[in-house]
């Protein structure tokens, strides 16, 4: 089990990596040119209406003021309201809408990424300088070169335009609407905002075939880039792993080439993988904002490049912490996994 | 110990089994989702702002979606480019200082509540009256003063369908304001239930009720999409569908590609590569129409003193290539233009030709105003606006342009237009692209509000044709030209109310700015729509004012 020393630490750890991003964050913000007053008012408005309301918004209170006033409300969890994105609602309920769009992207990236990459991993290494070896290698490096906002348009024009198998945008049929909450024993209960589980948690199958359709394209984009590296890491931890003692044992008490490979080698080949893993995770959510760009999905990544381009101060401080605060409990997590399958790091 | 390692077993297993079942749903594929056909018409754009309250925003993306949820006492046209029609109003006078307005009857809210001239009061009082109970607040849009908040000194309500607006001054615009989307009249009911101050106002356009004809069913901000149902009860014509969607895709090619599979009906602000895509396909077209816009590239005067000089400025509206730009850069979706009223403005002086490319006589004229070596920074943003499809290469045509007339021209190039904004509005270029759309088709709304300064002329100081930037009382003027001629023709066009007369003055000052060139004038834009073969043709008109008009689009 993982130790609750070795939890806490990690906990504690969180604090003044937020801490860094939050100030950090601030400061670029601030610094770069933009004036959220004039773009919340517009072309039309005078210069008068502006210092208007960049004084109502606390924009001309000194830098320090704003950085302490923003620390104080992030600590409570409150980023204050949108300035233009998505105007005067709390940042925190548009990161609710959007977070699970972008984390049900990346989930299923990484999945695909799991998937097909640890076996092509493993065969890589076990057929090691083999036509499949070579392929796999090439095609991994390939993954890895590849930039999304190319590949995501190739599967466009490959399986939505030529072969008409998947959709080119979106993640559920137009027309398919669900409900803001779902039943259990007569419970009203929220949904998760990930479309492919409220679907079965509404049991709606025609929908939830819809939004696995829809995202398989957006999914496999990401997955691509996950499935290179991950089969590229297997491959050579795989490597290291066969030409130990005890696989060599194993083989001479007489198992079977299979059932060794993946009941000794597997595990401990799978410790580097996972660290992989988790480290991919910011790439993904990285890759989600050029994903969603290209097959419109409104997930946090679109939401937070509009609030770029809008000096949405609010809503950009919320959600590049979001990403950092998720960022580094995913990777808490891995480090627990990795603990966990190999308890020496704790000490 | 053993324990643990039992564990750790059990964690692999499940990971396994995991793995195997991720790999059967993965593999597992059905139909294709979404289409439109039947009764739904699917409309696809670029964005998705989250809040539809017509006076909280300057957005034309939720001008498109406020459009069909409400309706103006006066409307335009459809495709007529700027011709005002019965709106909510059948009669409409403006005299003097006076506006009348008598209110169709039986007109009803999508609430349930009939239309009346407390409805209008309440609109107008909501926007910019701070001792309202239920004001929106101050510096919520832009509009509120352009709109209203200059003119309107009072509203009366002098029966249930008859209302009056005491103007501060004469304004000829007035009507035309009217027709803005800003000025979609509001139910008085769902304001005052949303209740007193400013965050329970902000409330009202998450749930917009007008008279309009759709009913805003559902703001699906994790799809980014919006449903409607048709409202029966709708007053005009249509709607010829029972349910309309209006979804977003942000990719251009995307979106194209999303029109051509049938899954959207109708797309707006395609890129060039989209309408390539469009062009080549079988199942979808390409429809155009001549906007009501302007591309320029801007002189900052109070910043650069070799701009004040007019044959300075002549010199590179000759040396500027702009022809090629439209032709080349802007693929033939725009012409060229010579003034800043595009053609189907009143007041556009056809009399006037764009500026020839010409480098020998800007040479000449360079050197007469003894500003052979002029360098100076020109300002661009970088995302294609309608006004202007490839703003970098536009600034990079110019600048080669300019350099082979002996000028530098420095780019400042920005990614975000926001900052953008923020860095012309407060003078800091020395020259920048910039671009206009209209927002009711009323010369004034060029002339008046780009290239006057918005001070009396008595304010300009003898001899000088701009003002100190700070002087200025009109923030879109950011050339800071002062030209008192202009100027003059400029204010007697805001209280002219006789048509021809009317226009007249703006043909005037159009040839004043045309000889003066206080911008180079670039283009006039064309608006591209991309439709499916599955909607009539017919029905759906490009609007380069209002709209768009999905209540008389018909599915086939």
């Amino acid at each position: 089990m993982v130790s609750n020393r070795f939890l806490i630490k990690r906990l504690l750890l969180l604090v003044p990596v937020l801490l860094g991003v939050a100030t950090f964050v601030f400061i670029i913000l601030h610094l770069a040119p933009g004036d959220p007053a004039r773009v919340i008012l517009g072309q039309r408005a005078s210069q008068a209406r502006v210092l208007e309301l960049r004084e109502e918004l606390g924009l001309d209170d000194p830098l320090w003021v704003q950085y302490l006033r923003f620390l104080l409300d992030a600590a409570q969890f409150d980023f204050g309201q949108s300035y233009t994105v998505a105007r005067g609602q709390a940042v925190r309920s548009v990161l609710a809408t959007r977070l699970p769009v972008t984390i049900e992207l990346a989930l299923y990236g990484q999945f695909i990424g799991l998937l097909l990459g640890i076996p092509l991993g493993i065969i890589s290494a076990v057929k090691q300088d083999s036509v499949v070896d070579h392929l796999g290698r090439i095609g991994a490096l390939s993954g890895i070169s590849i930039p999304i906002y190319w590949s995501g348009p190739m599967l466009i024009l490959l399986f939505s335009t030529f072969l008409g198998i998947f959709p080119a945008s979106g993640r559920i049929g137009s027309t398919i609407f669900l409900p803001d909450h779902w039943s259990l024993f007569g419970m009203e209960l929220p949904l998760t905002g990930m479309v492919t589980v409220d679907t079965l948690l509404l049991g709606d199958i025609g929908a939830f075939i819809s939004a696995s359709r829809h995202l398989f394209l957006p999914a496999a984009t990401i997955g691509i880039y996950s499935l290179a590296l991950i089969s590229r890491m297997m491959r050579s931890s795989m490597l290291e792993v066969v030409r130990q003692d005890y696989m060599r044992t194993a083989r001479a008490k007489g198992q079977g080439a299979r059932i060794t490979i993946l009941k000794h080698g597997l595990r401990n080949a799978l410790i580097p993988v996972v660290t992989v893993v988790g480290i991919q995770f910011g790439t993904l959510l990285g890759g989600a904002v050029l994903t969603e760009t290209v097959f419109g999905i409104g997930g946090i990544g679109t939401t937070l490049v509009e609030a770029i381009n809008a000096t949405d101060y609010t809503l950009v401080q919320g959600t590049v912490l979001m990403f950092a605060l998720l960022f580094t409990l995913v990777n808490l997590a891995v480090d627990m996994t990795y603990s966990y399958l190999d308890p020496r790091i704790q000490q | 110990m053993v324990r643990d390692e039992m564990d750790r077993r059990t964690f692999v297993k499940a990971a396994g089994a995991a793995t195997v079942a991720a790999t059967s749903t993965a593999g597992c594929s059905g139909i294709i989702g979404g289409g439109g056909g039947g009764g739904t018409l699917i409309y696809s754009r670029g964005d998705h702002p989250e809040n539809y309250d017509p006076q909280q925003t300057t957005s034309g993306e939720v001008a498109k979606v406020t459009n069909q949820v409400y309706d103006t006492c006066i409307d335009f046209v459809p495709g007529s480019g700027g011709q005002l029609t019965d709106g909510l109003a059948n009669e409409y006078n403006l005299q003097g200082r006076t506006v009348t307005l008598t209110l169709k009857e039986g007109i009803t809210f999508h609430n349930g509540e009939e239309l009346t001239g407390e409805d209008v009061r309440a609109t107008i009082r909501r926007f910019i009256d701070n001792e309202y109970q239920y004001f929106l607040g101050e510096n919520r849009s832009g509009y509120a003063s352009v709109t209203f908040g200059d003119w309107v000194d009072t509203v009366e309500v002098t029966s249930d369908y008859e209302v009056t607006i005491n103007l501060k001054q004469r304004y000829a615009p007035f009507l035309r304001n009217l027709a803005m989307f800003a000025a979609a009249i509001l139910s008085q009911t769902q304001i005052e239930n949303l209740g007193a101050g400013a965050d329970a106002q902000g409330e009202l356009g998450l749930d917009p009720k007008g008279t309009g004809p759709f009913v805003f069913e559902e703001l699906d901000n994790a799809n980014e999409r919006i449903r409607f149902s048709a409202y029966d009860d709708f007053w005009g014509e249509g709607p010829h569908v029972d349910e309309l969607i209006i979804k977003t895709i942000k990719s251009n090619q995307t979106r194209a590609q999303d029109l051509i599979n049938g899954d959207s009906h109708i797309t707006d602000n395609l890129g060039a590569q989209g309408i390539q895509q469009i062009n080549n396909s079988n199942s979808a077209s390409i429809k155009r129409k001549d906007g009501i816009n302007v591309g320029y590239m801007a002189f900052n005067q109070a910043r650069k003193a070799a701009f004040r000089k007019p044959k300075v400025r002549r010199a590179i509206s000759l040396a500027v290539d702009t022809e090629a730009i439209v032709d080349s850069i802007y693929q033939g979706f725009a012409v060229q233009a010579d003034q800043p009223l595009p053609p189907d403005v009143i007041g556009h002086n056809d009399d006037l030709e764009p500026y020839a490319h010409d480098p020998e006589q800007a040479q000449t004229l360079l050197e007469e105003a003894g500003e052979t070596d002029l360098s100076f920074e020109l300002a661009t943003f970088s995302n294609p606006r309608g006004y202007n499809p490839s703003p970098l290469e536009t600034a990079n045509q110019i600048k080669s342009d300019l350099e082979d007339i002996g000028l530098t021209v420095e780019i400042n190039q920005f990614s975000a237009f926001g900052p953008y904004i923020t860095y012309t509005y407060t003078g800091k270029h020395d020259a920048c692209l910039l671009g206009w759309y209209t927002d009711n088709a009323d010369p004034d709304n060029f002339l008046y509000v780009l290239l006057h300064p918005g001070v009396p002329i008595d304010d300009v100081p003898s001899g000088q044709s701009h003002v100190a930037w700070d002087a200025k009382g009109n923030a879109n003027n950011i050339t800071s030209w002062a030209n008192t001629e202009y100027m003059g023709y400029v204010n007697d066009g805001q209280t002219t109310y006789e048509q021809s007369e009317r226009e007249t003055i703006y043909q005037e000052a159009s040839r004043i700015a045309h000889e003066q060139a206080p911008w180079v004038f670039i283009d006039y834009a064309e608006l591209i729509r991309g439709i499916h073969e599955s909607v009539n043709a017919d029905s759906y008109t490009v609007s380069s004012v209002g709209g768009p008009y999905l209540e008389l689009v018909e599915l086939n």
